[in-house]
């Protein structure tokens, strides 16, 4: 639709151009990241649950972390990622990472795990290992609740899962005390809880972009998942739970600040808009 | 030269590229958008082999001597006689056989996904030694509100007109406010997600790239 040419200060307020929103919103970004102005960062109760979970599994179980997502939406699951890799780690649980789809988020979250174990005694293999890609959904899951190694195979390094020492006595999905699901793909949640989380009781909690979030709300309250982190938000607040405070919180404090100015520049705009249309009903015979 | 260095400058240029698009439509931001379809799609391949296939199909089949696995491309294979016209019932018989996994799993699937949220939509309204007044009275009849003049807006066999019409009416006048706030929330969590991505980038380029050079 064309846009007529504003012709009073409140029908402007309605058509700023976009351009500088976009340099508003980036001057914001830019400001709070190098002169941050820290604002508090409250733990949610669906935060809370992920964290309770992990150190509830009990310790002659591993934990899985799936994580199916990829760089286009790693700002907000690598810091979700690493936040439950902290937390792992921190209540000295095992688990083991691995990824139906995309295949990169397998080595991407290989990445923040090695970079998190520096700040633990914790060794590959014993503490912690990677499964892989695994192609096949659904299939792959059915195959996991019967028979993890066979359905494994190989590790990320292409070393059979049977080899590593964590591996030892984990033969079925009733040795996974939590699976942790980490992703920016809708349509995972589901198979999980369909086939992993309903049939056999194991614990599941997510982490999602704040996109999907609002889908999955009605999972958390029927108690089919222990807890679930909502975008950078959950990242931060998990930060915040583990005391590693770190990508996520720089996130979201600078989040915070760009809120503000969407909120301002919303009340901006409706009041352009009510003013105009007020003026205009003044000028009506 | 740290081959880091290279990457970090490929990363910062890619970045810088794609937020072209900004200004306007550009040749340079469609190039670093096919750059990174192309990747992902490379890296798809490399990894369904390196991890998947390689392991599970070609050791056992060439190493292991495994001889029937042979038949597994074969199956596969049929999915192109689509394209024949004579031979494209070969197609639909590979395809049917899909079709029923794939319905089978979802309807394996249903039940574990929807049952608990349906027993979960019966709460109770009454407080009582477990479940306080205000978690009665805030969550619960909340809940239970919406449900049900949401699911009034979705009950289109009765017309809204006459006694029971007018009230059907006037709950599915509320349920679709509710339905309008819950797409706000939903439209929020968009922008927030949104924002998250591009901050994820500015902190890139300030922290790492030029970071690197003005710690």
């Amino acid at each position: 639709m064309q846009q007529t040419a504003p012709t009073s200060f409140w029908q402007r307020l309605q058509q700023i151009p976009r351009y500088y929103i976009y340099l508003l919103l980036a001057g914001v970004v830019v400001w709070q990241l190098i002169f941050p102005i820290q604002l508090p960062i409250l733990p949610s109760a669906a935060t809370q649950g992920v964290h309770d979970a992990i150190r509830a599994v009990p310790d002659d179980k591993i934990i899985i972390i799936t994580t199916d997502w990829d760089a286009s939406t790693q700002a907000e699951t690598g810091p979700q990622t690493q936040a439950v890799i902290h937390a792992c780690f921190q209540a000295r649980k095992r688990f083991a990472i691995m990824n139906l789809q995309p295949p990169m988020g397998v080595k991407l979250a290989h990445d923040l795990a090695e970079e998190a174990a520096q700040d633990y005694d914790v060794s590959y293999g014993v503490d912690w290992c990677n499964w892989g890609y695994k192609y096949g959904y659904e299939n792959v899951l059915m195959a996991l609740g019967k028979d993890i190694p066979t359905t494994i195979g190989d590790d990320f390094y292409g070393n059979p899962v049977t080899d590593l020492p964590m591996m030892q006595g984990v033969e079925d999905i009733e040795d996974v005390g939590l699976v942790v699901e980490v992703t920016g793909l809708s349509g995972m949640t589901e198979m999980w809880i369909g086939l992993i989380q309903g049939p056999y009781r194991t614990p599941f909690a997510s982490a999602y972009t704040a996109v999907m979030a609002p889908l999955y709300y009605p999972y958390l309250d029927s108690g089919q998942m222990q807890g679930m982190l909502v975008g950078a938000k959950g990242a931060a607040e998990m930060e915040v739970l583990t005391d590693k405070p770190g990508r996520a919180t720089r996130i979201m404090n600078v989040q915070s600040w760009a809120h503000v100015l969407i909120i301002l520049l919303i009340i901006v705009g409706n009041l352009g808009y009510l003013m105009a249309r007020g003026r205009a009903g003044e000028r009506a015979p | 030269m740290n081959p880091e260095i290279y990457v970090l400058w490929a990363a910062a240029i890619a970045t810088l590229g794609v937020y072209t698009i900004l200004y306007r439509e550009n040749p340079i931001s469609r190039l670093f958008e096919h750059i990174f379809v192309g990747l992902s799609a490379g890296y798809l391949l490399v990894a369904t082999w390196a991890l998947n296939l390689e392991g599970k199909w070609w050791t056992p089949m060439v190493a292991e001597r495994r001889w029937y696995w042979i038949f597994a491309p074969v199956v596969g294979g049929l999915f192109y006689f689509i394209y024949s016209r004579r031979l494209g019932w070969l197609a639909r018989l590979v395809m049917g056989l899909f079709f029923g996994t794939a319905a089978g799993t979802l309807f394996r699937e249903f039940f574990p996904i929807y049952a608990p949220q349906i027993y979960a939509c019966f709460k109770p309204l009454r407080a009582d030694a477990q479940i306080g007044w205000f978690d009665v009275a805030v969550h619960h009849w909340v809940f239970v509100v919406i449900l049900i003049t949401v699911l009034s807006y979705f009950f289109f066999s009765v017309p809204h007109e006459g006694r029971f019409g007018r009230h059907l009416g006037r709950s599915a006048l509320l349920g679709r406010w509710f339905l309008m706030i819950a797409f706000g929330a939903m439209f929020g969590n968009t922008v927030m997600a949104r924002i998250s991505l591009f901050i994820g980038r500015v902190e890139f380029l300030l922290t790492d790239w030029i970071g690197h050079y003005f710690p």
